[in-house]
């Protein structure tokens, strides 16, 4: 007899058990003690879980009806969910099949100059757009050029969307006291969530063939940052500025354009940066669901045992990283320059 | 005097806190500042202050820190607002105005100097300057044009492409005192303008107040906890303790006529030679010789260097060319020692 029987009696629950015999099928441990011959002897006190309980009064549900429960509900949302999500969602299959035809379709020759181009736009630095320059150079050498960029204009499109939600979300957290408390626990879910996690729920509401089901994992796991950092950016804006610039009559439109957003833009620019990394990261998990680029290499290399071909993906991962990385510093520093010239 | 005055604030009360109301029927029962702290749990800010701010004066607040100086001025272009009272900037209740018409008034009639500066960091000075015009939506080139004229006007030609991180304490003020001119309002209030200057900058920034008040003729209302800066700016003088004014006036009487212990320490410690002036000291023409003509405005160092330390001398006081008093050297000297409290009785 099963040790919670005691405890449904003393209650006069038994009744409402039913017959106190079990009629759930029986799980693993179960059988397997069935099989071999002896009675299942489970610790003196065992803890008082669903299925322990369940031994006991067959009205009480087992762990396994909690994950099936949570399946099925998922599942029973799904067509409302899907018929929602699906035509909002659209534009960014657009948007990252465009740029992945985009990049793939522009010769390298043309492809390489507007890309030093654009990191020196952004650095104007000699020595980060060199070394941009050595990297993709070496990038190209190993033949991983294509895949590369694939990744590159996964990043781009989901770097740039994470900005463009991002920084309005930011904006209005740091007006609104309430927001900015109901919004962090999302936040912080998001960022500790794992992220293979993040894939599940999005593998049953896409087709694995479509590129949003990546993208929305990628922008999810992506955009913290650049919220957290916009919000904290604005808050942080010298209050006697503000008081001057309330003290000149300027409405909140000028005083945002004018004041905050300027003041913020370093803390922005460092959330970007940020934002940029983390995409980086998961578009190697992204892989996974058939996110192509240099992740799919390092996909093969860990499922095949290649270990030249993971490590090649690897280290060219890791140059897009630095890469990036240093671009965007480059450019932040530029802004923070600007702003306190001494 | 009799005109209608610029600045007109009526029974005016500040009280931090959440119930701000409840705490102020206590106050006008006459419950104190630290009995309300302590038993009521709010901060008193400012009771039932009346001050009048004449057009084209400058009208300087004084007290020590805490006492309310600074949520005085925030008042008069409602950064803050008052739990009970009325402020009449030309005979306009602010506390009735619209949002709008609020803004509006912040940008047409009133421009304001911070202690800390306030400059924006991330545009150049001649931006600063011009972003009162920018707010009101004036054209690019005539504001530039105006904020030009005014960064010329505080001595800082040739700064108007530098960054505000790249000027010292004082020039940075100057930029914010050409920030409120080029405004071009009427009324300009300064908070602490100069304290955070040190002194040889700060007397100078006086000066240049000074002279350009002498031909602007603006509504200045100033704030400091320095008495000698008050006494050397200010036309009207309101001295403020613990939220209250303990005593309004103009400065020369004030000094001559303390009505509070608190104000008798105050004045006591400052050198009252070069703050004094002729016309609080002198008397009625009654001789008929003298040892000399000086003005009215000249102050009592000036008087001693004169007559090298003669106490037997007589001056004719002299205003605009016509004689209107006498001085008399013992006056002087007496008027140098402080009247004390045991003198007051």
């Amino acid at each position: 007899m099963a040790f919670y029987d005691g405890l449904f009696k003393t209650f006069g629950l038994s009744d409402w058990c039913g017959s106190g015999e079990s009629s759930a099928p029986m799980s693993m441990a179960d059988l397997l003690a069935k099989n071999s011959g002896e009675e299942a002897s489970g610790p003196l006190f065992p803890f008082p879980s669903l299925d322990n309980l369940n031994e006991s009064c067959s009205n009480i549900i087992q762990s396994r009806d909690v994950t099936k429960g949570i399946e099925e509900g998922f599942l029973a949302a799904k067509p409302v969910l899907k018929s929602v999500l699906d035509p909002i969602t659209q534009p960014l299959s657009w948007l990252l099949d465009g740029a992945l035809w985009t990049f793939s379709v522009v010769p390298w020759f043309i492809m390489v100059p507007i890309l030093l181009a654009i990191s020196w736009y952004a650095s104007k630095s000699k020595p980060v757009t060199v070394f941009v320059a050595i990297s993709i150079f070496f990038i190209g050498l190993v033949d991983h050029y294509d895949v590369a960029m694939q990744t590159l204009s996964i990043i781009f499109v989901c770097t740039g969307i994470s900005v463009l939600l991002g920084v309005p979300i930011g904006i209005s957290m740091s007006k609104s006291d309430r927001l900015q408390k109901s919004v962090v626990p999302v936040l912080d879910l998001l960022q500790t969530l794992p992220t293979f996690v993040y894939l599940i729920p999005l593998i049953f509401l896409f087709s694995v063939t479509e590129s949003k089901l990546y993208g929305i994992a990628i922008i999810l796991y992506a955009i913290v940052p650049v919220i957290r950092l916009t919000d904290l950016g604005i808050r942080l804006v010298d209050k006697d500025v503000i008081e001057a610039a309330n003290a000149f009559g300027m409405n909140s439109r000028q005083k945002l354009v004018g004041v905050e957003l300027p003041l913020a833009l370093p803390n922005i620019m460092a959330g970007v940066n940020q934002t940029i990394m983390m995409s980086l990261a998961m578009v190697v998990i992204a892989s996974l669901v058939s996110a192509p680029g240099l992740g799919v290499n390092v996909l093969r290399g860990i499922r095949n045992l290649e270990l030249g071909v993971g490590i090649v993906a690897g280290i060219g991962i890791v140059l897009l990283a630095v890469i990036l990385d240093r671009v965007s510093k480059a450019a932040l520093q530029r802004v923070d320059m600007t702003h306190m010239k001494h | 005097m009799t005109n209608e005055p610029k600045v007109r604030l009526r029974g005016l009360f500040k009280i931090f806190g959440r119930n701000d109301q409840e705490a102020l029927a206590h106050v006008r029962k006459g419950v104190g500042k630290e009995e309300l702290l302590a038993n009521h749990g709010h901060v008193l800010g400012l009771q039932n202050i009346d001050v009048d701010m004449q057009a084209g004066q400058t009208t300087v607040v004084m007290g020590l820190s805490g006492s309310g100086k600074s949520t005085l001025i925030r008042h008069l272009n409602r950064l803050i607002e008052p739990t009970a009272g009325e402020i009449l900037i030309d005979g306009v209740d602010v506390m009735k105005l619209s949002q709008t018409d609020l803004r509006q008034l912040r940008q047409k009639k009133m421009s304001m100097v911070f202690q800390k500066f306030a400059l924006l960091p991330h545009r150049s000075v001649l931006q600063n300057a011009a972003m009162a015009l920018e707010v009101q939506g004036v054209a690019l080139k005539e504001r530039e044009e105006e904020a030009r004229k005014w960064l010329n006007r505080v001595g800082l030609h040739g700064y108007e492409n530098h960054y505000p991180a790249q000027l010292s304490g004082g020039m940075q003020q100057r930029v914010g005192i050409a920030r409120a001119l080029t405004s071009n309002s009427d009324i300009m209030l300064m908070d602490e303008a100069f304290s955070a200057l040190d002194p040889l900058i700060r007397t100078d920034m006086q000066d240049l107040l000074l002279e350009l008040q002498d031909e602007l003729h603006k509504t200045i209302i100033f704030i400091t906890h320095d008495l000698d800066e008050a006494l050397k700016l200010a036309d009207h003088l309101v001295i403020l303790k613990d939220g209250a004014v303990i005593q309004q006036g103009e400065p020369q009487h004030i000094l001559m006529n303390p009505n509070d212990p608190y104000i008798e320490d105050f004045v006591s410690d400052i050198n009252r030679a070069r703050v004094l002036r002729v016309r609080s000291v002198m008397s009625p023409l009654i001789d008929s010789t003298y040892n000399g003509d000086v003005d009215e405005d000249s102050n009592l160092e000036n008087i001693i260097s004169l007559s090298g330390g003669d106490t037997n001398q007589i001056y004719r006081v002299m205003k605009d060319g016509e004689p209107i008093g006498q001085l008399d050297v013992k006056d002087l000297v007496r008027a140098l020692v402080p009247r004390t409290r045991s003198d007051a009785s």
